[in-house]
């Protein structure tokens, strides 16, 4: 059975920045759980989202849906119209997710980032 | 306090030991144990064995397998029974739904009370039978039910294998095969291959929306048709008119481009909430001279099997559809000559699993290609057999979809 754990930290950047460490897999089973995450840390007034992906070991297109639900969560009118999300970034993927990453072209719609403080010093 | 006549009157309401004489009640509820529980408290585990059965004087239990409920049981119910009875284990979980009185009766007490009466074994007997006959019924009653669903599948299955072409059109020069295998009744590949109007050129798509079952069934349909709708009948008035030899190029990728993007944008738009999306190739090929002119959007990539050996993949040229409107797209082309072969397909094919988990993968897809000597049907025919023995007794997890197009090499005129 999947398992995924969220930890929920803060950084600042030019703006304060949420970053949830993801431990485990994403997928139909447990994207629910980064769903309210999502939901309760938006809620608690997070306007940039930093999700560490290190810990993720298998992301499958649920996780991509939840992905893209979490940017439509933080997405306003201004970034609506830009190709990629200033609300939403990756941090560290392992191989075989940024693999299916890129397969997806999700790159493409997130900025990817391999350095935690150049990511927050980012948004 | 709970006297021995409520007791006997609990009892003797139960349907189950409605024909019990009075004496066989009395033994019985002498030797029954009254419990008091509170709400959300587990009573029967499924799956462990059990010898006690329960009858509820006073509020509410519920029947179930996990998160599934199957039925709750209120005053003048019984439960557990079956396991007392046939000593096997326990079929469902109980939990109370709120706080409970309940009288629980265990196995030997229940036969020792019986074996005093021969009359009462027939009664107990009478009541199993009439309840197995409310069973029959019952499952009589969600076998219509269910066939009426499998129906209603059934015809949701045949409707969306219209939005695939009914047959491949004949082109001159060229030979195109197609194969499609649902992994479920209904499914989110598709293909797509047509003729644009006025033109030398014609379309081939193939997409893959996230998800299995009906919901991607939808957006299959949703994509398909936006996809053939748009660069058919052109969008925001634009439509591929070829003009002669010295037609301008771009106007392919205008309105290919032009369809891919009306295509993510509605559906990012206007189906936003779904975060449901597609990855799909799909290209303008020029019959006459083999040029393709294709956008990429997050799909596997196709392979271009050259005469000469070579192989070339055609990786993204952007992401996949329908989950960010803003999202742009490049186009690109590739030119086929005589005796290429162009190979698409879904992820059904490189992430076939077998029982230990392995996916069979883009690297063994190009060590077992072979598009010398084959005709297309083939060549799919060897892909899909070195799948179907990689997966093994594995189930056939994702739709596999595969189109292969070759440029046949021209026959010089007598």
């Amino acid at each position: 059975m999947a398992t995924l754990n969220i930890m929920v930290g803060e950084a600042q950047g030019n703006v304060p920045v949420t970053i949830l460490r993801l431990e485990g897999d994403i997928d139909a089973a447990t994207q629910k759980i980064l769903q309210d995450k999502a939901t309760e840390v938006v809620g608690g007034g997070a306007t940039h989202i930093l999700l560490d992906m290190s810990g993720v070991n298998y992301m499958g297109s649920a996780g991509f849906r939840a992905i893209h639900a979490l940017t439509n969560m933080l997405s306003s009118e201004e970034s609506s119209t830009l190709s990629k999300s200033p609300h939403l970034k990756l941090l560290n993927p392992a191989d075989s997710v940024a693999r299916v990453i890129k397969t997806l072209g999700f790159d493409v719609y997130l900025d990817i980032y391999q350095d935690r403080d150049e990511a927050v010093n980012s948004f | 306090m709970i006297y021995i006549e409520n007791k006997i009157e609990t009892l003797r309401g139960c349907k189950f030991l409605g024909g019990l004489k009075e004496s066989v009640l009395s033994d019985l509820a002498a030797s029954a144990e009254t419990l008091r529980i509170g709400s959300n408290e587990n009573i029967i585990t499924q799956g462990e064995t059990g010898s006690i059965m329960y009858f509820v004087i006073s509020g509410k239990v519920r029947v179930h397998d996990g998160e599934v409920i199957w039925a709750y049981i209120e005053e003048g119910g019984v439960f557990g029974e079956m396991a007392v009875l046939d000593s096997e284990i326990r079929s469902a979980s109980v939990t109370t739904e709120s706080d409970s009185l309940l009288l629980s009766i265990s196995r030997d007490v229940f036969y020792d009370a019986l074996s005093a009466d021969p009359e009462a074994f027939k009664a107990v007997l009478q009541a199993v039978l009439q309840r197995e006959r409310e069973i029959v019924e019952q499952i009589k009653v969600r076998t219509a039910k269910l066939m009426s669903y499998q129906k209603e599948m059934e015809i949701g299955r045949r409707i969306q294998a219209d939005f695939l072409p009914g047959s491949i059109p004949e082109v001159d020069n060229w030979e195109i095969a197609a194969w499609f295998e649902a992994a479920r009744e209904v499914a989110g590949d598709f293909y797509d291959v047509f003729r644009l109007k006025n033109s030398s050129h014609m379309a081939i798509v193939i997409g893959d929306v996230c998800d299995k079952g009906v919901g991607a069934a939808l957006f299959m349909t949703l994509f398909r048709s936006l996809i053939r709708a748009s660069s058919l009948y052109g969008c925001l008035g634009s439509s591929l008119i070829d003009t002669g030899p010295e037609k301008p190029t771009n106007s392919v990728s205008e309105v290919l481009l032009n369809s891919i993007l009306t295509t993510n944008r509605y559906i990012a738009t206007t189906h936003a909430g779904s975060s449901m999306f597609a990855s799909v190739f799909f290209g303008f090929l020029n019959i006459e001279t083999g040029k393709l002119t294709y956008v990429n959007a997050g799909h596997e990539a196709p392979m271009v099997f050259r005469k000469n050996g070579d192989i070339e993949l055609l990786d993204i040229t952007g992401g996949v559809l329908g989950l960010f409107p803003a999202a742009s797209y490049a186009t690109k082309t590739v030119t086929l000559n005589e005796g290429d072969l162009i190979f698409t397909y879904t992820d059904g094919v490189n992430e076939a699993k077998n029982l230990d988990g392995e996916q069979f993968t883009e690297q063994r897809i190009l060590e077992i290609a072979a598009p010398e000597g084959n005709d297309t049907e083939s060549f799919l025919g060897i892909i899909l057999n070195a799948v179907r023995q990689f997966r093994g007794e594995a189930e056939q997890s994702d739709d596999i979809t595969m189109l292969a197009l070759r440029f046949l090499p021209q026959v010089a005129a007598d």
